[in-house]
């Protein structure tokens, strides 16, 4: 068929040369130069990985067993644990959201050249060390610190509140380490929405805080979801923020984990509590995934 | 229903730190009057269209539609119609909900949302896409649609903003007529923010003519084109050849006497008050006004170039005493004599006389 079709464009007895692909001459090596990688994901990834999933069932004398997951899920303290790991990892999304996207949108619309200094300002916390953002705030919330003298001085309370070693704290700790996620992933998308959507909206009838409700908002919800799986996986997966700043008041999955490896030594417990985790934050990326490919269909 | 209001800027100025965007303007616009803001870009058009819809507070002066003062009014509540430059569709709605939208701001009925919709989709001419989504219609439907969500609330004052600067030619040029159409239909008043000088022309009652902050002119299509008052209308409407020279004698017939610099050529032009015996002036001549004859005749000029044009052919001629080549366009080609010397005639009736400025 092609040779067909070309031979009516082409003087006759002539065939022009087949253009060789380019790609192709990059690509022959192809398949072989990925080898280093693969091995090394096998043997420093996948193997672990299979080898925990594994350690999970072992019932300690050679065994298999689904003990250790009918105990997490059914057993009160366990599953209380579970619920309270979601509980502060929503809650923490949503602080990270409320106090993100006003920050996000300031950015986009009205900082202007001060836009690095806030992107500064906002991804300092993770170049700081966690033992100094730790201690900073407990020096910051102490008995006898700046917040209680403040209170006290003004007159709010009538004695220093007991603040460190507080659920409280673990918030504002975890929400200042990860809210930069949540607004680098709203100005990304904010930065894409014509600010003259917003007037059109108004010309025809909306209020400012409807044409934000009903314009920006819906059309900055892949930019929210992003930032708020981001958060919440990290939530999820953080253990020394709520160690140090919660003096035992909260326990997540990944604290206990560390307290099971660490104290207990019940290694195949951990592994399976470890396995949840790991389940929850695919289902995670995978509802990001899908969120995202929906978007690349729209555009 | 709408009635159709008039628009009035009183006084309004603007400035931005130090750079003074509008100075005081004025600018009254009848009901059903579809007025142009024509300018070049930073000539504050913009600007007022802008403080006019109310998305920039004037530093001085008041914004009235009809008999109200709006110009402490924010934009929602000001009842007015826009098509922006790049039609500023909500992409995550569907036509029809694009459409909508300003009903559903005004708290209609639904039902009543539903009729208007489709009565709006009829009126632009694009019944069979209401359910479309943005990404999938083509700039000029785009188009329409924008037009549509700006007519279906019944404003009084359509705002067009470059409407159509992102369009081709071809399109255009149709989008200028059915536009123009579809506004004297409504009978609604409307401003046309533009810097195409052919799009004023085509689709408004009047025109005004902004430079650095100022109205420089304001007429009809006509008055503005064959009766600039200055170099600058003259030169951004059309083109212009600009030949100063001195009147040398009293008008008869509404003709007056000038003697070109330069060529010294002694030609007839049309009369214009306040001109005397002895006053420097500089005629302005429209290109396709502007006939080439033989050697001896009217001014004397020497060709340069010709460019065939399609429509027409452009003459490009140097002429003593213009600073800068003349042109003239003709429908048929021209034989040039062998040294090239021509001689340039014009009718009187056409021709511009413009003030001589200082330098």
């Amino acid at each position: 068929m092609a040779d067909v079709r070309s031979g009516a464009v082409q003087a006759p007895g002539l065939v022009a040369p087949r253009r060789r692909r380019r790609t192709a001459e990059v690509g022959r090596l192809g398949p072989v130069w990925a080898v280093p990688v693969v091995l090394f994901l096998c043997g420093f990834f996948l193997l672990p990985l299979g080898s925990n999933i594994m350690r999970a069932f072992d019932d300690g004398q050679g065994g298999l067993t689904l003990a250790h997951y009918i105990k997490l899920l059914t057993d009160a303290y366990f599953a209380g644990v579970v619920i309270e790991t979601f509980k502060v990892a929503i809650i923490t999304t949503v602080v990270c959201l409320l106090l993100g996207y006003p920050v996000a949108y300031f950015m986009v619309r009205y900082a202007g050249r001060w836009n690095t200094v806030i992107v500064f300002c906002l991804i300092a916390p993770l170049l700081t060390s966690i033992i100094m953002r730790t201690f900073g705030w407990t020096v910051l919330f102490a008995r006898k610190g700046l917040i209680n003298n403040w209170l006290v001085e003004w007159g709010l309370v009538a004695r220093p509140l007991r603040l460190v070693d507080t659920e409280l704290m673990v918030y504002i700790g975890l929400a200042h380490v990860l809210v930069p996620f949540m607004v680098l992933s709203i100005t990304a998308v904010l930065q894409g929405i014509d600010q003259r959507l917003e007037e059109s909206a108004q010309i025809l009838g909306a209020s400012p805080w409807q044409a934000f409700y009903r314009i920006t908002l819906p059309l900055s919800l892949d930019g929210i979801a992003t930032g708020c799986i981001l958060v919440f996986v990290l939530t999820n997966g953080s253990f020394l923020t709520m160690l140090l700043l919660g003096g035992g008041k909260v326990t997540t999955l990944s604290l206990l984990i560390y307290q099971q490896f660490t104290l207990t030594q019940e290694v195949a417990f951990a592994a399976a509590m470890g396995n949840i985790l790991l389940l929850c934050s695919v289902i995670a990326l995978v509802i990001q995934l899908r969120l995202v490919r929906r978007k690349g269909v729209k555009a | 229903m709408r009635q159709s209001l008039p628009l009035r800027l009183d006084q309004i100025s603007k400035s931005f730190g130090s750079v003074q965007a509008l100075s005081p303007l004025s600018l009254e616009v009848q009901p059903g009057e579809m007025m142009a803001l024509l300018g070049p870009s930073g000539c504050g058009k913009t600007t007022t269209l802008r403080i006019i819809a109310g998305f920039s507070m004037p530093d001085t002066g008041s914004v009235f539609i009809g008999d109200r003062d709006v110009t402490e009014l924010p934009p929602h509540r000001r009842g007015l119609g826009m098509v922006f430059q790049n039609y500023s569709l909500f992409p995550h709605m569907t036509v029809a909900e694009n459409i909508a939208f300003g009903l559903k701001m005004h708290k209609r009925a639904p039902a009543e949302i539903g009729a208007r919709v489709s009565e709006m989709l009829r009126l632009v001419h694009l019944d069979k896409f209401a359910d479309r989504s943005i990404h999938q219609l083509s700039g000029g439907q785009q188009q329409r649609v924008a037009l549509a969500r700006s007519l279906v609330t019944d404003p009084a004052i359509l705002l067009l903003d470059e409407p159509l600067g992102a369009l081709d030619k071809s399109l255009r040029e149709s989008m200028q007529f059915e536009l123009r159409e579809i506004q004297k239909k409504l009978g609604i008043t409307a401003i046309l923010v533009t810097h195409d000088q052919e799009e004023a022309l085509t689709m408004s009652d009047r025109i005004a003519v902004m430079s650095t902050g100022r109205v420089v002119q304001i007429g009809s299509p006509i008055e503005v084109y064959e009766q600039p008052r200055t170099r600058f209308v003259s030169e951004f409407l059309g083109t212009a050849n600009i030949l100063p020279g001195e009147v040398t004698g009293p008008a008869a017939d509404g003709r007056i006497p000038v003697r070109l610099d330069g060529s010294r050529a002694l030609v007839s032009v049309a009369a214009d008050e306040g001109v005397r015996e002895g006053a420097r002036i500089r005629v302005a001549l429209r290109p396709e006004r502007m006939r080439i004859g033989a050697q001896g005749e009217g001014i004397p000029a020497r060709m340069r170039a010709t460019v065939f044009r399609g429509s027409y052919y452009a003459y490009e001629l140097d002429v003593d005493g213009s600073d800068k080549p003349v042109y003239v366009y003709a429908d048929e080609p021209i034989e040039a004599p062998a040294d090239g010397v021509v001689g340039l005639t014009f009718n009187p009736r056409y021709s511009i006389v413009l003030p001589a400025e200082a330098a």
